[in-house]
């Protein structure tokens, strides 16, 4: 078990001694069951800091856009942060550490592990509540939850309302950090890894068209997807260009003769695009921390894509992404037995 | 709403594919001049776009030639090993590979998308994928899933 008193105090000692700017952790939130990510600065403010199944986010995000703010700032504060980090939130750290995204000595992870489960999916729970509203969700041993409805509690098993990640997760326990809580767990036997995406590749060509045209239909090209993610650090994005400005003296020709990789029309061949060029970016990067599926307001599971790219690299080229620090990352390295069959 | 791609008839008998060839610029490219000067007979479906090296191609090239309505991608370069640049067709392998599974894990047919090494030396050869793959795609008509509908 994850003890939050010794988590609070390893948080507050490390802003005491001045070793970090900030701790970003999980607080309660005010969006029911789900924690809220926070930045605490001042050595009381640990107290709020929490972790149950509620703490969804991948706070690795956060550690990108405090890198990016000093990058825009004239007097950057590059004191190193600190962030609370699962296992799969420190799979994103290592990646970014293996693209020099930033420094080790840039980060303290304060690594929780979880153990046997993971983190809840509301939407799962919703169904099984049928139009209850839970407070709030506390791990309850190796594999079940205990959910606070109203005054009353009752005990779900964890395999019922766990997220698809954690179920398929390999690693739930952080690879990278600086101090662990918790004991650190090898392997689990909650769910197969890739279940989701053997389902889905065992439909035939037509049947998974029709329901990825359906999915690229309904996307609102809202970008959330992209927001959430810790690796879409881009400054510009390819579908979505910023650099060009049109003023009052863009000449027509000038906008007519802009590469457009991607139109902003929301239509399904547009969205396919987005998708899947998001997909091929994350090809080796993606730690399946499966944050782009649950921002989603539409239920697009984005995290089919990235799975299966993450499936192929494991079984043809044996990467995992944030495995290691120190590895060549998966489309800048190649070995001469690579698949070679299906090229004429 | 209905779909165009489900209402209209798949092929056609005058359906004439069209193709985009990547074709690296040190082999491929010399291959399929070699197979014009040498008069080869191949099908003329397959639009050329010379490039420095297979391993430039992005995989946003071949998602936007779909997306603008091509029925075929065709990406060709250097025999492994034999890259002017060393290793830019080791590279290109790698990533197309991938490229390749996840257009067919959303459901484009497989035949559509199509790699090959081709030396200079090589004409007929080139020929020969060119015809291979101009025949595949005659089968299954035109590409309507990944173009955008205007």
């Amino acid at each position: 078990m994850v003890s939050i008193e010794e988590l609070r105090a390893c948080a507050a000692k490390l802003l005491d001694e001045g070793k970090v700017k900030a701790v970003i952790g999980y607080r309660r939130g005010s969006a029911g069951l789900l924690a809220e990510p926070c930045v605490i600065d001042q050595p009381a403010d640990t107290e709020s800091l929490i972790w149950d199944p509620g703490c969804v986010h991948n706070l690795a995000l956060y550690l990108v856009k405090d890198k990016k703010a000093q990058a825009a700032s004239k007097t950057p504060d590059k004191r190193p942060l600190a962030v609370v980090a699962k296992g799969c939130d420190s799979r994103a750290v290592a990646v970014l550490l293996q693209e020099n995204f930033f420094k080790r000595e840039d980060v303290v992870v304060i690594g929780v592990s979880c153990e046997g489960t993971g983190v809840v999916d509301a939407r799962k729970l919703a169904a099984k509540l049928k139009g209850r509203t839970a407070s709030q969700v506390e791990f309850d041993g190796a594999d079940g939850f205990k959910v606070t409805i109203g005054n009353t509690e009752s005990r779900v098993p964890a395999s019922e309302i766990l997220a698809d990640r954690c179920l398929e997760c390999r690693a739930p326990s952080p690879v990278l950090n600086d101090v662990l809580f918790g004991t650190a767990v090898e392997q689990r036997e909650l769910a197969m890894p890739f279940t989701a995406v053997k389902a889905a590749e065992a439909a035939s060509e037509e049947e998974r068209w029709a329901s990825w045209e359906h999915h690229f239909d309904r996307c609102l090209r809202c970008f959330a997807c992209r927001s959430v993610c810790p690796m879409c650090y881009c400054p510009e994005c390819v579908v979505d260009s910023t650099s060009f400005v049109i003023t009052a003296e863009t000449s027509a020709e000038d906008k007519a003769n802009r590469v457009r990789w991607c139109e902003r029309s929301a239509g399904s061949g547009e969205s396919a695009l987005y998708h899947l060029t998001r997909a091929m970016h994350l090809a080796g990067r993606c730690v399946d921390c499966g944050e782009c599926e649950r921002v989603c307001p539409v239920n697009i599971p984005l995290r089919l894509l990235n799975t299966k790219l993450e499936m192929e690299a494991f079984e043809m080229f044996e990467y995992q992404a944030g495995r290691d620090v120190s590895q060549a990352s998966l489309l800048s390295s190649f070995r001469d037995e690579d698949p070679n069959s299906f090229v004429r | 709403m209905l779909n165009p791609a489900k209402t209209m008839t798949p092929v056609q008998d005058d359906f004439e594919p069209k193709i985009v060839a990547f074709l690296c610029k040190w082999c491929s490219s010399a291959g399929s001049d070699l197979a014009g000067v040498s008069r080869l007979q191949y099908p003329p479906n397959a639009v050329p776009i010379q490039v420095m090296c297979s391993g430039s191609v992005s995989p946003l090239y071949i998602m936007s030639a779909f997306k603008k309505g091509a029925d075929g991608v065709l990406v060709s370069g250097c025999h492994p090993g034999d890259c002017h640049y060393m290793k830019g067709n080791y590279f290109a392998r790698r990533r197309l590979f991938l490229v390749q599974k996840l257009l067919n894990f959303v459901g484009l047919e497989k035949d559509r998308f199509r790699m090959s090494w081709v030396s200079a030396a090589e004409g007929a050869k080139f020929a020969e994928v060119v015809g291979d793959f101009v025949r595949d795609i005659k089968a299954l008509g035109p590409q309507r899933r990944l173009k955008v509908r205007r």
